[in-house]
């Protein structure tokens, strides 16, 4: 019934507001390659770039994607896509292809967290934090500079220790001031590494314990790549959380498989060879002029 | 008498961008206009007298600057948002502003309004009960007496029965038509946007009451008249919050291919459902605005005096108006929102929720800090919610 599109691939891409994302799979919904950036400040430019990266990686050419949805908070500045779905769908189907069983995800990214119900695979319910970048992505690396430290230093030295240090502040520039202000009253840098974890992961918690947290938990995100994070989470949920391998790419994932199934929709109703023929041309003289 | 140039929609539309424009035009003419603010100052005893009431709404494109020198920040900043525009000369054609106890701020800016803004010579504040029951009609009775010495005073003219009398029935057969106007949104597709509905509702509160009422026939006749009609579209939702005095949030949910179709705000139903019945006493209003407008800032208790609390009773006691809302217009989300700091609307929230969970409803919260510039997150979440109920 599928063989109009039987051989083609379908792609999704995650725009964020610090790291992008893409990725392609099958007609079965296998995930091929994914490619990860940062963002920056021209959207559509880099928009244009990731999916050529992306088809280089996978060996493939834009004749061969038979579909595109686009996510995420730069969702609207992608011309080749052909619908924009928002991330909280896309994130629920990603995490849900990646482990079918889950209930519960917490996604914490550059600068928004939130928090997602799903049931049989499907958002039913979800909870953002976006009015403020505190207890995300940003709050880290503002520590992270603070402290001079790399990222992923930060997450190991937490590790270290098993009395985290109470930071009461969550306001980025306050936590800032703490931070320092505990540093000099002779408190041991892992001690409250692990605090600064224990306090992102309590604000969130706080967010999903709105919507009940069921078990089993995933936890996605460019934060959820911090170890140290991992563990705090798990501490403050009281439960063990699954982290996907690559945890950044669970919206544009969730986004390739949609596109798979936005195709097949699209194959039944008889309505995909003529959107695939004006799309591919208006996509073509886009994508070509602009990838020079 | 200037004659409008424009009329239903258009004429609607007119006034929504221009809140003061018929109202400069009758003041220079002679009339006294009266401002109040929130849905508890009896409007028909400002008509009766002779005066216009013009419902007093805040400005989502104007940022809150002259405000922070007499108030706190963390306050509701649609009250902040009146004062702020007050402090700019913005509502220079107010003779006088009424305003009522509805919540602490409400109050609050009354007094603000008196001690700083100073442009109207005249300022009342009503006290209202926040429960409906037996004494609490009765008192907010005698503060709806004191309100009428006060402006009668000011107006330099007795309320006579005859007159309170005719301005109930005005304010009454407004009540009607905009309840036509709602009904001509049971049809799918509805036949008027939410947006049209909005700009029609802040068009009337702007008017004196039988130019809104002209206003209103004209509107009805004409969208039934018009061939053009909204498109069909995959979800009919109910909004529900507070004051909503702007159509940005209406255009964003019906861009993201949802028609609202029925809402439970101030600037809606809130205002129009219910009428004053017969006799056309102080009594009556009392009832009417103290009993029969359902805002949370009244707890309709089902549970009074009795020693078992029952909590689906008490919920189907506050909410069951919602339910035949959700029957009538055939509704299949809600999106429930409120200004930021409004804890009048956001202690009812779980309750609601939890109430239209077991309607089956879907629904989803959000909080705007009352400026069209802080939408675009909203936008994000009004889509995402439209995606769950695919």
């Amino acid at each position: 019934m599928h063989n109009l599109i039987s051989h083609l691939y379908f792609a999704g891409i995650d725009i964020g507001s610090t790291m992008s994302k893409a990725a392609v799979v099958d007609d079965e919904g296998k995930m091929l390659a994914y490619v990860v950036g940062p963002t920056g400040a021209e959207h559509r430019l880099y928009a244009n770039k990731l999916m050529e990266d992306l088809l280089s990686k996978a060996g493939l050419t834009l004749a061969d994607i038979a579909y595109i949805i686009s996510t995420g908070y730069g969702r609207v500045n992608v011309p080749f896509a052909d619908k924009q779905i928002t991330e909280l769908t896309c994130h629920a189907k990603g995490v849900a292809a990646l482990f079918p069983e889950v209930k519960t995800a917490i996604d914490i990214g550059g600068q928004d967290a939130k928090v997602l119900k799903i049931k049989n695979g499907r958002l039913v319910d979800f909870l953002t934090n976006d009015k403020c970048a505190a207890g995300t992505g940003r709050f880290l690396e503002v520590t992270a500079e603070t402290l001079g430290l790399e990222l992923n230093e930060m997450g190991r030295l937490s590790l270290q220790t098993d009395s985290p240090v109470k930071i009461n502040s969550l306001c980025t520039i306050f936590a800032q001031q703490e931070i320092i202000s505990r540093l000099s009253e002779g408190e041991l840098l892992p001690d409250i590494l692990a605090g600064v974890y224990i306090a992102i992961a309590t604000r969130v918690v706080k967010l999903a314990r709105q919507l009940k947290v069921e078990m089993p938990v995933v936890f996605t995100g460019g934060v959820a790549k911090n170890a140290g994070m991992v563990k705090a989470m798990e501490t403050v949920l009281g439960v063990p959380v699954l982290v996907p391998e690559e945890p950044l790419i669970t919206g544009c994932l969730g986004a390739a498989i949609l596109a798979r199934d936005e195709a097949f929709k699209l194959v039944q109703r008889g309505e995909y060879e003529g959107h695939r023929d004006k799309k591919l041309t208006e996509a073509r003289i886009d994508f070509g002029d602009k990838s020079k | 008498m200037v004659i409008a140039t424009t009329k239903g929609l258009s004429r609607a539309h007119e006034i929504y961008t221009d809140r003061g424009l018929r109202v400069r035009e009758l003041r220079k003419a002679g009339k006294k206009i009266v401002g109040y603010v929130c849905l508890y100052p009896p409007v028909e005893i400002i008509s009766a007298l002779g005066l216009v009431p013009f419902r007093v709404f805040g400005d989502m494109s104007e940022p809150i600057t002259a405000a922070d020198q007499v108030s706190i920040t963390v306050v509701c900043p649609f009250l902040r948002s009146i004062i702020d525009l007050g402090l700019k000369g913005k509502f220079n054609f107010l003779d006088g502003i009424v305003g009522a106890h509805t919540c602490d701020i409400g109050m609050t800016l009354i007094i603000s309004w008196r001690d700083y803004v100073k442009d109207a010579p005249f300022t009342h504040l009503i006290d209202v009960p926040h429960t409906d029951h037996a004494p609490a009609v009765d008192y907010f009775e005698g503060q709806i007496n004191s309100f009428k010495r006060h402006i009668e005073e000011f107006a330099g003219e007795k309320l006579t029965d005859d007159k309170l009398k005719k301005a109930c029935e005005l304010h009454n057969k407004q009540r009607k038509l905009v309840r036509e106007l709602y009904d001509l949104r049971k049809s799918d597709p509805p036949l008027l946007t939410s947006i049209e509905n909005v700009e029609v509702l802040i068009a009337i509160s702007s008017l004196p009451v039988d130019e809104g009422n002209e206003l209103l026939e004209d509107v009805i006749r004409e969208i039934k008249s018009r061939s053009i009609k909204p498109p069909r579209k995959k979800a009919r939702l109910l909004v529900w919050g507070p004051v909503f005095d702007n159509t940005s949030l209406y255009q964003l949910i019906e861009n993201a291919d949802a028609n609202v179709v029925i809402d439970d705000t101030c600037v809606g139903t809130r205002a129009f459902w219910a009428d004053v019945k017969a006799p056309y006493n102080l009594h009556a209003l009392a009832q009417r605005y103290l009993v029969d407008i359902k805002c949370p800032r009244t707890y309709r208790d089902s549970c009074h005096q009795e020693l078992e609390r029952n909590y689906d009773k008490d919920l189907d006691s506050r909410f069951n108006y919602i339910k035949k809302a959700i029957t009538d217009w055939k509704v299949n989300g809600a999106i429930l929102q409120s200004v930021k700091y409004c804890d009048t609307h956001g202690y009812e929230v779980p309750n609601l929720r939890h109430y239209l969970d077991t309607l089956g409803i879907p629904s989803i919260y959000i909080e705007h800090d009352y400026s069209e510039r802080s939408l675009a997150p909203i936008k994000t979440r009004v889509e995402a919610f439209l995606e769950t109920l695919d």
